[in-house]
C-alpha cells in the first residue's frame, strides 16, 4: 500500500547537471505507472529516487504520509527488478531470493515457504538450485522478479526490465508482469524507453524529456491526444508525419495549407484557430490515420507520389512525397501501388494534430496557445 | 593472422611441412633458442649438477652421488629450521600483504578528493627494483642514523637507538615489513581490478534487499573478490618463499641464525661454501615445493569459485 507524490523535486548532480527539474507526480496506490522516455531523460533518476538510491536535491518526496526525501532503501519498503538483473553471481537461485527476507531476519521456515511460492508461481522450481551463471536471459529475470515478490514490498519498482531480453520473450514477458500487478495488488512503477512496453502496461504513462514531464495521461490518451511533438513522436511506430505550412481562414471554414495542398480542418480545431489566419502550425498525421477509401470531393485528403512500397505482412507501409516532404502511412494489403505512381489518400479529420510550429505545443490541448 | 593461418599451402615435397607449419617454426626460433640457453639448460643442468659431488673446493674430482645431495639436505635437522624461518617469514609476509592490499585497494575505489595522486603515490613501492628497497630500508633501519630510530626517538617511544636488525626476535618481522612494502602495490592492482568489475547494480539491490555496509561487503565485494585474491596469494607466496635480496642485503642470514631462510641457505652452500652439487639440490627441493605450494592453493580455490 503506498502512494507515492513528488512535490517539486529536482535532482541536481555535481557540476550543476540537472537530471529532474520540479518535478510534480502523483502516483496513486495500487496503480501501474510507466515512466517513458529517451535515454537521459531523467526517467530512471526519478526511479532511483523513489527507491531511496539517488538522494533528492530540492523537493519532497512522499510515500502515503510521510516524507521520504532521507529514508534508506531498506527502510522504505520497496523492491526493485534491475535492466542488468543484479543477481548476485555467487548465490544460488534459492538464496538470491531469499536474500531479501535474510536480511530482514524473516523465520527461516518463512523465508522457505515464500521462496518456494514465487518460485513456483514463476516456474522456476527446478532452478533453485542454480546459479545465475547456469540460467538463461529470460530464467534470470525470472529470479529479479521472484526476487522482488517475496518482499512482498509496497512499491514494485522496475528499471528497464525486459530490454535484455529477446523479441519474442519480451512479449511473452509483458503478459506476465501484467499478471503479477493484478496479483500482488501493489503499486508498480516502471521505467522503459520503448514505447510498446508502455502503452500495453500502463494505467499511466508519463513521458519525460530532458529531466521535465511531457505528459501524465492513460495510454489511449497520450496517444490520441499528445500535449506537443515530442509526445506525439516519441510514441507510435512509424512515428508521426508533420507537414509545415500555414492557417488559412477564409469564410468561416478554417483550413491547413501547404503549397498546393488544402486540408479543411474539423470544428473543434477550427473554432480554436478562426482568429489566426496566416498562423505556421505542424500537420500531423499519423501512418494509420489515412485510407484509401471514403475519398469524396469534401474529404480531406493528401495528394502524393509513392515514393517506396514495405510490405510487412499484415500491412504495407508506404512512403510518399507529399508537397516536397517525406511522409510514411500503413495502408491495408490489398493496396498495390508501385513506385512513381501517384496516389491520393482520405485523412480522418478528427485525427489530425495540429502543433504551433514554434512552441510545438498541441492546438487541440487544453490551454493551448 | 587469421589470414594467414586458416589457408595452409602444402609444401611441393609431399607430406613435408605446410607452409603455415614452416612460418610457424621460423617465427617461434628466436624466442624458443633464448628460452632455452636461459631457462631449460639452466634447469636441466642444475639437475644435473644435483647428482654429482661437485664442489670447485676439489674442481678436478666430481664424483656421481645419485640422489646422496636430496638425502643429506633432506636429513639435515639446519635445513628444517630454514623451512620453518622462510614459513614462519612467508606466513606473516602474506597475511599482511593481503591485509594492507585490501584495505588500499577498497579505500582507492571509492571516489575522494586525491585519490588519483594517492594511487600514483601507492605505485611506487612497485617501480623500485628490489636490491634498491633492500639498500633503503637497511638505511631506515640503521642503528646510527636510521630513519626509524629518529622517527620513535622524537615522538619518545624510544630512549635511545635502537639495532633494530641485530634483535633476533624481530629481525624476521623486520624483514617481512620490508617485503610488504614492495609487495602491496601490484597485490592493490591486482585487487583493485577485481573490485571495478563488480556491476553497480549489485550493490544498490543488496542496498534495497537490506543489506547495511558491512553486509554489502561481505555478500557482494568479497566473493567477487575471491579469484583475484587467489591471485594475490598465490603469487605472493611464491615470491616470499623464494625470497632472496633483502635477507642478503639487510642481515645475510643474522643474527646469529635467525634470519638464515632457505633461500639464504641455498647461496651460502653454493657460493660460500662452493658446494654447487648440494646446492643444487636444495633448489630443486626449493621449486618443487613451491610449485606443489602454488598448485594445492589454485585448487582449493578454484573449487570454490
Amino acid at each position: 500500500m503506498a502512494r507515492i507524490t513528488f512535490k517539486a523535486v529536482t535532482k541536481r548532480y555535481a557540476g550543476d547537471v540537472v537530471a529532474v527539474r520540479d518535478l510534480d507526480l502523483e502516483i496513486f496506490d495500487k496503480e501501474f505507472v510507466v515512466l517513458l522516455g529517451p535515454s537521459g531523460c531523467g526517467k530512471s533518476t526519478t526511479l532511483n529516487m523513489i527507491a531511496g538510491l539517488e538522494e533528492v536535491t530540492e523537493g519532497e518526496l512522499w510515500f502515503d504520509d510521510e516524507i521520504v526525501n532521507t529514508l534508506p532503501p531498506h527502510r522504505r519498503d520497496v523492491a526493485m527488478v534491475f535492466q542488468s538483473y543484479a543477481l548476485y553471481p555467487h548465490k544460488s537461485v534459492y538464496e538470491n531470493i531469499a536474500f531479501g527476507l535474510r536480511m530482514r531476519r524473516v523465520a527461516a521456515e518463512e523465508i522457505d515457504r515464500r521462496v518456494r511460492d514465487a518460485a513456483a508461481k514463476l516456474e522456476i522450481s527446478h532452478l533453485l538450485q542454480r546459479r545465475p551463471s547456469q540460467l538463461s536471459g529470460g530464467q534470470r529475470q525470472r529470479v529479479a522478479l521472484g526476487r522482488a515478490m517475496v518482499r512482498q514490498p509496497a512499491v514494485f519498482l522496475m528499471d528497464e526490465p525486459l530490454s535484455n531480453l529477446d523479441a519474442a520473450l519480451r512479449i511473452s514477458m509483458r503478459a506476465e508482469i501484467k499478471h503479477l500487478h493484478t496479483a500482488m495488488q501493489t503499486t508498480f512503477v516502471y521505467v522503459t524507453h520503448d514505447q510498446a512496453e508502455a502503452l500495453t502496461l500502463a494505467d499511466r504513462i508519463v513521458v519525460m524529456n530532458d529531466g521535465v514531464i511531457q505528459q501524465i495521461g492513460a495510454p489511449d490518451d497520450i496517444y490520441e491526444r499528445p500535449r506537443n511533438t515530442f509526445v506525439a513522436s516519441f510514441l507510435g511506430n512509424p512515428p508521426i508525419n508533420y507537414l509545415d505550412g500555414t492557417i488559412e481562414g477564409a469564410d468561416g471554414a478554417v483550413s491547413f495549407r501547404r503549397g498546393g495542398m488544402r486540408v479543411a480542418l474539423p470544428p473543434a480545431l477550427a473554432a480554436r484557430l478562426r482568429g489566426s489566419p496566416g498562423r505556421e502550425v505542424k500537420l500531423g498525421i499519423r501512418p494509420e490515420d489515412v485510407s484509401r477509401h471514403g475519398l469524396g470531393a469534401e474529404t480531406p485528403a493528401m495528394e502524393g507520389i509513392v515514393d517506396t512500397v514495405l510490405p510487412v505482412g499484415s500491412d504495407r507501409f508506404l512512403g510518399l512525397k507529399v508537397e516536397g516532404c517525406d511522409v510514411f502511412v500503413r495502408v491495408d494489403k490489398q493496396a498495390h501501388h508501385r513506385e512513381g505512381e501517384p496516389v491520393r489518400l482520405a485523412l480522418v479529420p478528427e485525427r489530425l494534430h495540429v502543433f504551433d510550429k514554434a512552441s510545438g505545443l498541441s492546438l487541440l490541448a487544453d490551454g493551448a496557445p | 593472422m587469421t589470414a594467414i593461418t586458416s589457408l595452409p599451402r602444402r609444401a611441393a615435397r609431399f607430406g613435408g611441412p605446410t607452409y603455415d607449419e614452416r612460418n610457424a617454426l621460423v617465427l617461434i626460433a628466436p624466442l624458443a633458442t633464448v628460452l632455452f640457453a636461459v631457462a631449460v639448460f639452466p634447469i636441466l643442468y642444475s639437475f644435473y649438477i644435483s647428482l654429482y659431488g661437485l664442489k670447485l673446493t676439489r674442481p678436478h674430482r666430481v664424483p656421481f652421488v645419485g640422489l646422496e645431495n636430496y638425502v643429506t639436505v633432506l636429513t639435515d635437522p639446519q635445513f628444517w629450521e630454514a623451512v620453518g624461518r622462510t614459513a614462519a617469514f612467508s606466513v606473516m609476509s602474506v597475511a599482511a600483504v593481503a591485509v594492507i592490499a585490501l584495505l588500499a585497494a577498497l579505500l582507492l575505489n571509492e571516489e575522494f578528493p586525491g585519490r588519483r595522486v594517492l594511487s600514483a603515490v601507492l605505485l611506487v613501492p612497485w617501480a623500485i627494483p628490489y636490491v634498491a628497497n633492500a639498500l633503503m630500508w637497511k638505511w631506515i633501519y640503521d642503528s646510527n642514523y636510521g630513519a626509524l630510530n629518529g622517527l620513535l626517538y622524537q615522538l619518545d617511544f624510544i630512549n635511545s637507538y635502537m639495532v633494530w636488525l641485530g634483535d633476533a626476535d624481530k629481525t624476521l618481522a623486520l624483514i617481512a615489513n620490508a617485503f610488504v612494502w614492495k609487495e602491496v602495490p601490484l597485490a592493490v592492482i591486482l585487487l583493485l581490478v577485481g573490485l571495478k568489475t563488480i556491476p553497480a547494480d549489485l550493490y544498490a539491490a543488496a542496498k534495497v534487499d537490506g543489506a547495511n555496509a558491512l553486509q554489502r561487503f561481505l555478500h557482494v565485494t568479497l566473493p567477487a573478490l575471491k579469484s583475484s585474491f587467489a591471485l594475490v596469494i598465490v603469487y605472493e607466496t611464491m615470491m616470499a618463499i623464494r625470497h632472496f635480496d633483502l635477507f642478503f642485503i639487510l642481515t645475510e642470514g643474522g643474527p646469529g641464525d635467525a634470519s638464515h631462510v632457505v633461500a639464504w641457505r641455498i647461496y651460502v652452500e653454493t657460493f660460500r661454501n662452493l658446494n654447487f652439487g648440494l646446492g643444487a639440490a636444495m633448489s630443486y627441493i626449493l621449486a618443487l615445493a613451491t610449485l606443489a605450494l602454488a598448485y594445492a592453493v589454485i585448487r582449493a580455490l578454484a573449487q570454490r569459485i
